[in-house]
């Protein structure tokens, strides 16, 4: 199958001269249609940066973002639109991406009018409608002439969600789109997004900081492990989960708190050697986490950047050190 | 700090009295929409040596239980009726009806609290170690060698790199640094009661490992007397003796840790536990609650869950339940709380860590 997106060795770069900041290092990712891949990592790791370049929304530094098989740079005006159209991002904080002059019902049937997906006014509001039963903000009559101060937290994530239905997308990146949401609603947004991927076959990057969502929401599908602008490790979701092999991601995975406390008596304690995470201005050599890492190997780590190599269980990890080592964390 | 803390300790076991008792506490906020009923009714006894998590969403009440508790409620905010009684050494005070000057005393040394957003917290143009002092002075402790000393020896506590830290701006201090050094100054003088709001929220995971690590320290180590309040239900899993949850200003059960997160007997809790993914600990099914949170200007009748609950009947519309003993040291506000006891009976609560390793397994079946 041919990706739906694919990023080839991409980079990006902030800055200039000593201030240069390498927030993306060359990362390859290809998403098949249909598939959910999770972008977790600590802040500032580059998970939004990355998200948008596959979006379109800003431009690589180095590398290719493919869509459909097509290098967007390569492309002519009508293909670039196809892509823009196709390619959606939903953001953590839809309060600052609502117009609050609107009414959702503007918000819904102008871009359907702009981009002709409907012939007339009437059209559109009979598709603003379906398109907000299709979001669960129901009954519609009761939202439709709201503004987004009238709505809550969940159910303004909800329209922006709906407005970025009205272009019909296949690809939709999720940056961090629930994570403002109150814990008692997050899961129907999550389940929600689902639904969507079932029922309207579209692909999603599910950008999210918090793992327990990203293992909720990428059951089926990948996790993508991100430290400081580079993949370390990657895999289906279960395996990365339950048998993680690069030292950070298990770092991450026995530091998570978790909301049990059978779980949270149990977990093992992860001693790392150095608490403060790297600035980008002063990247450490070879792999950047050996200033950190409790399996550092001397000569080796400090030196060489680690590649991605797969591995059997499903994956790869960026660590030939211990990319063939389980760990147990529940003890 | 130890030293003083432990002869409080077996004080207070002699005595037995809770050194902070809340009795049916209300909170107003007086605003341009009306009436903001944030704390209703309270009423809690925190016993020396114990860690009580205050659980609930957004807006539930729990900040402004904890403001008001040190006092520091904004101005538009009334406290009535309600009584907040502190204990220490045989003494026994109002805390609603101190005195300015007894008020500045009571809220470092007595009961400090650490505020949910660290930065808002220092003044962003005086050094830490400039606030530090203040911080000392107003306290009548101005021998700045000791002072010093023991605030370096905190900043270790806290695993800090102190002469670093001690001459920072705090906008050079990253968030978890901030929170860190926030924890060490409410340190400074032994106080016999901390509260901490939202100690973790809006860190990176491996800080707040490490501010968890340090909270385990102060309780098990120092048998601090510690109110967590958080959103987060993680939070109180870690570190909680006791757990209270709060809806639309009430607390609706309180009760042991691990009754609470196994055996909960309010429909609230049950959704809450329910609509939280673990990490480790397998692959469960979640469920969310329906409906979204009250609006606190204009409340519900009856039960203030009713409209968002699947237990509630006629009887939760009408009248609002009180808390009801519904176990050892468990109480529950709900009406049907037999039903949520005969619902988990039917579908019990994951045990996590068990649950863990009977899924590691299957995965090297499936190899
Ligand atoms: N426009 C920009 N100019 C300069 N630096 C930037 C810019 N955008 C991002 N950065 C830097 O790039 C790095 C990656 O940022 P990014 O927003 O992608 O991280 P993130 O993983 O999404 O973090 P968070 O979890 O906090 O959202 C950070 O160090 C950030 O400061
Ligand atoms: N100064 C104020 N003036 C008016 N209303 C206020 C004020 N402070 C808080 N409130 C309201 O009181 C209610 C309780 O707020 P509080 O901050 O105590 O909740 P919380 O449980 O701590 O929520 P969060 O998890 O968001 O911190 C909310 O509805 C809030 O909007
Ligand atoms: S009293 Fe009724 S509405 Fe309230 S939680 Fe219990 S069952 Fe639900
Ligand atoms: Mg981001
Ligand atoms: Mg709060």
């Amino acid at each position: 199958m041919v990706p739906i997106i694919e990023l080839k060795n991409v980079s990006k770069f902030f800055g200039h001269g000593k201030e240069r900041v390498t927030a993306v290092d060359s990362i390859s990712l290809a998403v098949e249609p249909g598939e959910i891949v999770c972008l977790v990592g600590e802040s500032g790791c580059g998970k939004s940066t990355t998200g948008r370049m596959a979006a379109g929304l800003l431009p690589v530094s180095a590398g290719q973002v493919l869509f459909d098989g097509k290098d967007i740079a390569q492309m002519n005006r009508d293909e670039l639109q196809t892509y823009r159209r196709a390619v959606q991002i939903v953001h953590q904080d839809p309060y600052a991406s609502l117009n609050p002059t609107q009414t959702i019902r503007d918000i819904i049937t102008a871009p359907l009018l702009h981009h002709k997906k409907v012939k007339d006014r009437t059209h559109a509001e009979k598709r603003a409608r379906e398109l907000l039963e299709i979001v669960d903000l129901t009954p519609v009559h009761d939202f439709m002439d709201k503004y987004p101060h009238q709505l809550s937290g969940g159910q303004r994530q909800r329209v922006s969600v709906a407005r970025a239905l009205t272009v019909e997308p296949k690809f939709i990146v999720a940056d961090e789109a629930v994570s403002m949401v109150d814990v008692s609603i997050r899961v129907s947004l999550l389940n929600m997004l689902s639904r969507l991927k079932n029922e309207f076959d579209v692909t999603f990057l599910f950008i999210t900081h918090d793992l327990a969502l990203a293992k909720y929401f990428a059951w089926q599908g990948r996790i993508v492990v991100m430290y400081l602008g580079r993949m370390v490790e990657e895999g289906p979701t279960p395996r990365l989960i339950t048998d993680a092999r690069h030292p950070y991601t298990q770092a991450l995975l026995a530091a998570v708190p978790e909301a049990d406390p059978e779980l949270a008596q149990h977990k093992r304690q992860i001693e790392l050697r150095g608490a403060e995470i790297p600035s980008l201005l002063h990247l450490p050599l070879g792999c950047t986490f050996h200033p950190r890492c409790p399996y550092i190997v001397e000569g080796q780590c400090d030196v060489h950047v680690p590649r991605l190599e797969a591995i059997r269980e499903g994956g790869s990890v960026a660590c030939p050190v211990r990319k063939d080592e389980s760990i147990q964390l529940v003890v | 700090m130890s030293k003083s803390n432990l002869e409080w300790q077996q004080d207070s076991t002699q005595n037995q009295k809770p050194p902070l008792s809340l009795q049916n506490v209300y909170v107003n906020y007086g605003t341009r929409k009306g009436n903001v009923q944030a704390v209703r009714g309270v009423t809690l006894d925190l016993y020396a040596g114990e860690s009580l998590a205050l659980i609930g969403e957004s807006g539930s009440g729990k900040t402004t239980l904890g403001l008001s508790i040190v006092r520091l409620l904004a101005s538009t905010a009334k406290v009535e009726p309600g009584t907040i009684i502190y204990r220490r050494d045989q003494r026994e005070v109002d805390v609603l009806k101190l005195s300015t000057s007894e008020l500045r005393q009571f809220r470092w040394r007595d009961c400090a609290m650490v505020f949910q957003s660290a930065l808002n917290a220092f003044n962003p143009v005086l050094r830490v170690w400039d606030q530090v002092l203040d911080t000392a002075q107003a306290h009548g402790w101005s021998d700045r060698t000791a002072v010093r000393e023991r605030f370096l020896d905190l900043l270790k506590f806290v695993q800090l790199d102190p002469t670093r830290v001690i001459n920072a701006y705090p906008h050079e201090l990253s968030g978890g640094m901030r929170q860190r050094t926030l924890l060490a100054i409410s340190l400074l003088l032994e106080p016999q009661i901390l509260i901490l709001d939202e100690p973790t929220t809006a860190l990176d995971i491996l800080t707040q490992r490490t501010i968890i690590g340090l909270l385990r320290r102060l309780k098990e180590e120092q048998h601090f007397t510690m109110i967590f309040i958080s959103h987060d239900l993680a939070i109180a899993a870690e570190l909680a003796d006791r757990v209270a949850t709060m809806y639309a200003g009430r607390i609706v059960e309180i009760g042991k840790t691990y009754d609470l997160f196994y055996q909960p007997r309010h429909p609230y809790t049950l959704g809450l536990i329910r609509a939280v993914p673990t990490v480790l600990g397998g692959f469960e099914e979640l469920f969310s609650i329906p409906g979204s949170p009250p609006d606190l200007v204009n409340l519900p009748s009856g039960c203030k869950f009713h409209p968002r609950c699947s237990f509630a009947t006629d009887k939760c519309k009408q009248q609002e339940p009180e808390l009801e003993e519904v176990g050892e040291r468990h109480f529950t506000a709900c009406w049907h709380w037999q039903d949520v006891e005969k619902e988990l009976e039917l579908h019990p609560i994951r045990r996590g860590a068990a649950k863990h390793d009977a899924l590691a397994q299957t995965t090297v079946e499936v190899r």
